[in-house]
């Protein structure tokens, strides 16, 4: 099939623009339109992976539309190494997303076409060959959130406390509307230095062209890639957490509504991390070895203060949340290695962490539907009455900690000997001491809510996962096993891409940018 | 078959069964099917390593097989296989053979749980064996680790079996967390030996500040899962669940799998002698601390708890002594007959429904296998002259004699003689005596629980006897000695025994047993761990979720504040009043006059 990338991408967006000729009352026609987009992007992405020829390595199944040739500006669609597992994610995620979202039922069909259209441009960005378009999938992706979290959220209270306690007249911390704006700022802002390193490259560009592969057959000046990848880093690098960058997270997260959450957490934050790398590293590989003690730095806070705050939490979903930050900071770290080992984890994370977390908001999401709280310190002994629910958090938290048998252990242990094998060898130690924390605070909420004397009153009688409700934990967490037990189905993919792209990096300057 | 299809069918096996009960619900729900898949899971594996076992007997030399399980740059960075040699091949029948033991205990013992809780506990124990075999054929470190955490996996959930219980449901995640917390010692170890040496074997030969690193790093994982002195507080609130369950991975195998670990890297150790100096201590230490603290227990179940740790701390010893095969000996001896120990306790607590050692008494009438059985699996552990214990506890005291290691060899005599102290003491409290309100109803359970006892208690009395053939598979000499070591030992042993019916027969309280039990030194360990853990984990992350919150939010939201009041500030200036902008063009026309002349 020679649009069989364009087919994904425009297939949500397709099922979206059906949904608009739908009348809201035909719920289930508006259900199964949403779902038959999302799994032919599934599907397709399916067979990507299976197409990709990883001998040949490099961009396959190419395709090209002009969009603004005067410009320079070509909806180049393909896939490379990195670009399938993604794929597979992105297609995963909607799919479940879409059946979790089955019991969605204000306005409905808007909530439906807003998460299609969303996905659409996530699709976009994983198959974008041109930098421009990159960046229009980017925004595609990133504005409709505003939407869904302002519409469809939850809101909650928080205390006003501290030194910025006068700034709580303005802003109704905690509330839905609130954490919707400052997510859409946050990445706003992050999306402005996008444009301007966009536009540097391309102004500094001998072809002028927005092209991925013409720019990467550039080598821009010194004082050109110090532009472009800080821009890069703290740009794409908000929408992946980064500190102090990430406080947008715990707050968006916690008041999305399912769906969103795990969309959000599982596949856009990934969208930072891999613009960073794909963008950033490859383009600008000569700052990018300069920068990246100070990346990887940062994602070891990342990592171990993104830990700290998620033990300190008492709501179920800034746990998860915060975990998110904890979990972006490992990809970053692995980013920062500049290694193999270290870029294969990182990307191999990406995948995990999405699956993980998607299985984590999905369960959360089931478990507030029905208790309707999401204070932990109210719950217990849940495993009574949702067995099912306990033990697919029970993966998930067992792939959170980085179990082996799990995803995570893969990505997070390549990611260390990555580390380890790198410049910065500290690195690993509060990497590890992060996952150690992560046992802590996953297990002890696994504990407070599950396990316990059997609850009594409302709880006791909460219904177990139905119907559609199954769909997200069965198919999730069988990837985190399935993956866990055999990284090489992605990690195949994924070396291949990361060997390429790691020739463009200058790797004896790496040692000197060290003992800078 | 090849050796290598029978060491996957071993590992494979369990897998197979633990998989399919996640998959086929309605089997699991329904209980009694599981236990039967379980059963045949570990059958299969048994039976696939007994044939091992007779094809080696046969001269069938040792087989390595590994797949790529990572890449990088296109080549392995880690592999997954399958060794089987004359290290792993005992040990895979020992663990086969005591998880069948217990699973089938376990069909009578845990008979009273409802259908899915019943379930729920064989899946759990295929999974077991499946990590632990995981371990046991690993042909490389990494392979261990993944099978290491595996099975402290499935402790955890085992130990957190009755859930509902706040106490259990605590001592599953303090298991988890020490063991976990000592792991990254395991994982740091990995990957300073990945850096230095590109792989994970442990036949590689780095430097010797590497290999002091590695094995001190590795050590670390051992103190944690083999409950050595300051870790070991998990294992005796590890005794929550269900006692089938501390036979086997809390005493027999999973525990052990800290000494399996060090016999396994035995080279790497062997470059470290400042690391096994420290394990020699600390073996030595808690062999000695642990034996005390057993002897003031009122729980049948804690006793043997402190015991595997005292007895595990001979195994460290040992190893850290430098000799490999003295620790690997006690493993397989004591796996026996503290399984058949904590078996039989099982059979007393089904009986008596207490772990209460105040509750029994006079047991001998009531359930005469079971007593015979404890009593068997008691003067081994003793190390009684005859009993399997004595071989292998004989051979540990002897790497330490003439090696100036007198000091840890005296107190390695010193916990023999507590042992058989504090053995005797559990056997006179609970099976001679007085018969007790509750033991007056106890009576033998079905074959299912005798058999078990039975089998294991034939290795108890005489596995001790393999010593020659154990030595001849991982290649060192072996001999039966008369010297100082066996007659000092075995003096310790009667001593201890009869010193322990001379005190309780006549019903007298243990001497010390007050001191010690004041000292409590036991919850003093514990406490400064609670304390870590409250500062360390519940006060810290406190604070940085405040920052998190006030301060670093703070300053975003202050951020996106300045830009509302810096526009209300700005928009004052368009007032819409004529007069207003009129000034502000004269004041503008002023001053640029003003910048002209000046100029």
């Amino acid at each position: 099939m020679s649009h069989l990338l364009a087919t994904i991408v425009a297939a949500p967006a397709i099922a979206a623009a059906i949904l608009l000729l739908i009348p809201n009352s035909a719920k289930l026609a508006v259900r199964l339109v949403a779902l038959a987009g999302a799994v032919i992007s599934l599907v397709g992405s399916i067979w990507v992976a299976l197409i990709y020829d990883r001998a040949a390595a490099g961009l396959q199944l190419l395709e090209t539309f002009p969009l603004v040739p005067s410009l320079g500006i070509h909806l180049k669609l393909a896939v490379d190494g990195w670009g399938v597992p993604l794929l597979l994610l992105t297609g995963i995620i909607i799919a479940t997303c879409v059946l979790t979202s089955w019991t969605v039922d204000r306005r409905d069909k808007e909530f439906f076409i807003l998460l299609l259209v969303l996905v659409s441009g996530v699709f976009g960005v994983f198959v974008s060959q041109d930098l421009f378009v990159f960046f229009l999938f980017y925004e595609i992706a990133v504005l409709p959130m505003y939407l869904l979290i302002g519409i469809w959220g939850s809101s909650h209270q928080v205390k006003p406390s501290g030194p910025f306690k006068f700034v709580w007249k303005r802003f109704a911390v905690g509330s839905k509307e609130y954490a919707a704006m400052k997510l859409t700022l946050m990445l706003l802002v992050g999306s402005a230095a996008i444009l301007v390193a966009m536009f540097a490259l391309w102004a500094n560009s001998g072809a002028k062209s927005f092209d991925l592969q013409a720019l990467e057959a550039t080598r821009f000046s010194l004082p050109v890639q110090h532009l472009v990848f800080p821009l890069v880093w703290l740009g794409f690098g908000t929408l992946a957490g980064v500190f102090p960058f990430h406080t947008w997270s715990p707050d968006g997260h916690a008041s999305a509504p399912t769906a969103v959450s795990m969309l959000h957490a599982g596949v856009l934050m990934k969208l930072g991390a891999f613009g960073v790398m794909r963008i950033g590293m490859v383009l600008a590989p000569d700052a990018a070895v300069w920068w990246a003690p100070i990346v990887g730095a940062v994602a070891v806070i990342n990592i171990l203060y993104g830990a700290m705050c998620a033990a300190s939490q008492t709501d179920l979903k800034y746990i998860i949340a915060y975990s998110s930050v904890s979990h972006m900071g490992v990809v970053m770290l692995g980013a920062a290695t500049m290694t193999t080992a270290g870029w294969n984890g990182a990307v191999f994370q990406m995948f995990a962490h999405g699956i993980m977390t998607g299985l984590f908001f999905a369960l959360v999401g089931l478990v507030y539907e029905r208790a309707h709280t999401r204070a932990i310190a109210k719950m217990g002994g849940f495993a009574h009455v949702m067995p099912a629910v306990a033990g697919f958090f029970t993966l998930a938290c067992l792939s959170s900690l980085g179990l082996p048998g799990t995803a995570g252990f893969v990505a997070e242990f390549m990611v260390f000997a990555g580390a380890a094998k790198g410049a910065s060898t500290w690195w690993v130690i509060p990497g590890v001491l992060g996952a150690f924390v992560t046992a802590v605070y996953v297990l002890r909420a696994c504990k407070t809510i599950f396990w316990g004397p059997a609850p009594v009153g409302a709880f006791a009688t909460l219904p177990d996962a139905q119907r559609t409700e199954w769909a997200a934990p069965l198919v999730l967490g069988t990837a985190l096993v399935v993956f866990g037990f055999w990284p090489r189905l992605l990690l195949d993919f994924i070396d291949v891409a990361s060997n390429g792209y790691l020739g463009r990096i200058p790797l004896a300057a790496l040692a000197e940018a060290v003992t800078r | 078959m090849s050796p290598i299809f029978l060491g996957l069918l071993a590992t494979l096996a369990p897998a197979a069964a633990a998989l399919l009960l996640l998959i086929a619900f309605p089997l699991r729900h329904r209980g009694a099917p599981a236990a039967w898949i379980c059963i045949l899971g570990s059958l299969t594996s048994l039976g696939a390593a007994g044939k091992l076992l007779v094809d080696r007997l046969g001269g069938a030399p040792d087989a390595r097989w590994v797949e790529p399980w990572i890449l990088e740059r296109g080549v392995p960075m880690a592999e997954m296989g399958v060794l089987i040699d004359g290290v792993s091949l005992p040990m895979l029948i020992v663990v086969c053979l005591v998880a069948l033991c217990v699973q089938v205990f376990s069909i009578a013992y845990m008979h009273d749980e409802p259908p899915r809780a019943f379930g729920r506990y064989f899946t759990l124990h295929a999974l077991f064996l499946f990590s632990m075999n995981v371990v046991v054929v690993a042909p490389n470190l990494l392979q261990l680790f993944f099978g290491w955490e595996l099975v402290g996996l499935t402790s955890y959930l085992l130990i957190g079996f009755y859930f509902a219980k706040p106490s259990a449901a605590r001592a599953a995640v303090k298991a988890f967390w020490m063991t976990k917390l000592a792991d990254m010692g395991f994982l740091f170890g990995l990957l300073v030996l990945f850096v230095s040496t590109g792989g994970f074997e442990w036949t590689s030969h780095p430097s010797t500040a590497v290999a002091t690193a590695v094995t001190a790093l590795l050590f670390v994982a051992v103190v944690g899962k083999s409950a050595q002195f300051p870790l070991h507080i998990w294992l005796p609130d590890a005794m929550e669940g269900p006692t089938p369950v501390s036979a086997l991975l809390h005493a027999a195998t999973m525990v052990a799998a800290g000494v399996y670990l060090v016999v396994r890297a035995d080279p790497l150790f062997a470059l470290a002698p400042a690391t096994r100096d420290v394990m020699l201590w600390i073996g030595a230490g808690t062999a000695v601390f642990a034996a005390g603290l057993a002897m003031v227990q009122n729980d049948l179940k804690k006793v043997l708890a402190f015991s595997t740790c005292s007895q595990l701390g001979y195994m460290i010893a040992a190893l850290g002594a430098g000799s490999a095969f003295a620790g690997f000996f006690h493993l397989g001896t004591h796996a026996f007959f503290k399984a058949l120990l904590f078996l039989a306790a099982g059979s007393v607590i089904h009986a008596v429904h207490s772990n209460e050692l105040s509750q029994m008494g006079g047991l001998r009438k009531k359930l005469p296998l079971t007593t015979t059985a404890f009593v068997i699996g008691a003067l081994s552990l003793a190390g009684i002259p005859g009993f399997a214990g004595f071989f292998s506890k004989d051979l540990v005291l002897a790497s330490l004699e003439g090696r100036a290691h007198w000091v840890p060899w005296t107190m390695l005599m010193g916990a023999a003689f507590l042992t058989a102290f504090y053995m005797g003491r559990v056997v006179v409290k609970a099976f001679w005596g007085q018969v007790s309100e509750k033991s007056a109803h106890a009576h033998e359970g079905g074959l299912a629980i005798t058999g078990p006892l039975v089998v294991l208690a034939i290795p108890a009395l005489l596995s001790g006897l393999l010593g020659g053939w154990l030595a001849s598979q991982v290649s060192v000499p072996y001999s039966l000695h008369l010297g100082l070591t066996p007659i000092v030992a075995s003096s310790m042993g009667l001593a201890g025994v009869a010193a322990a019916v001379f005190v309780f027969g006549t019903g007298r309280a243990a001497p010390f047993a007050a001191t010690l039990e004041k000292l409590d030194r036991l919850s003093l360990v514990d406490r400064s761990w609670a304390f870590a853990y409250q500062v360390g984990l519940q006060a810290f992350p406190a604070l940085f979720g405040w920052i998190d919150r006030y301060l670093v939010d703070g300053l975003m939201n202050f951020s996106g504040w300045s830009a509302i009041e810096a526009g209300a500030s700005a928009r004052k200036l368009q007032t819409g009043k004529i007069r207003d902008y009129a000034l502000m063009v004269v004041a503008g026309v002023i001053a640029l006059a003003l910048i002209g002349v000046l100029r």
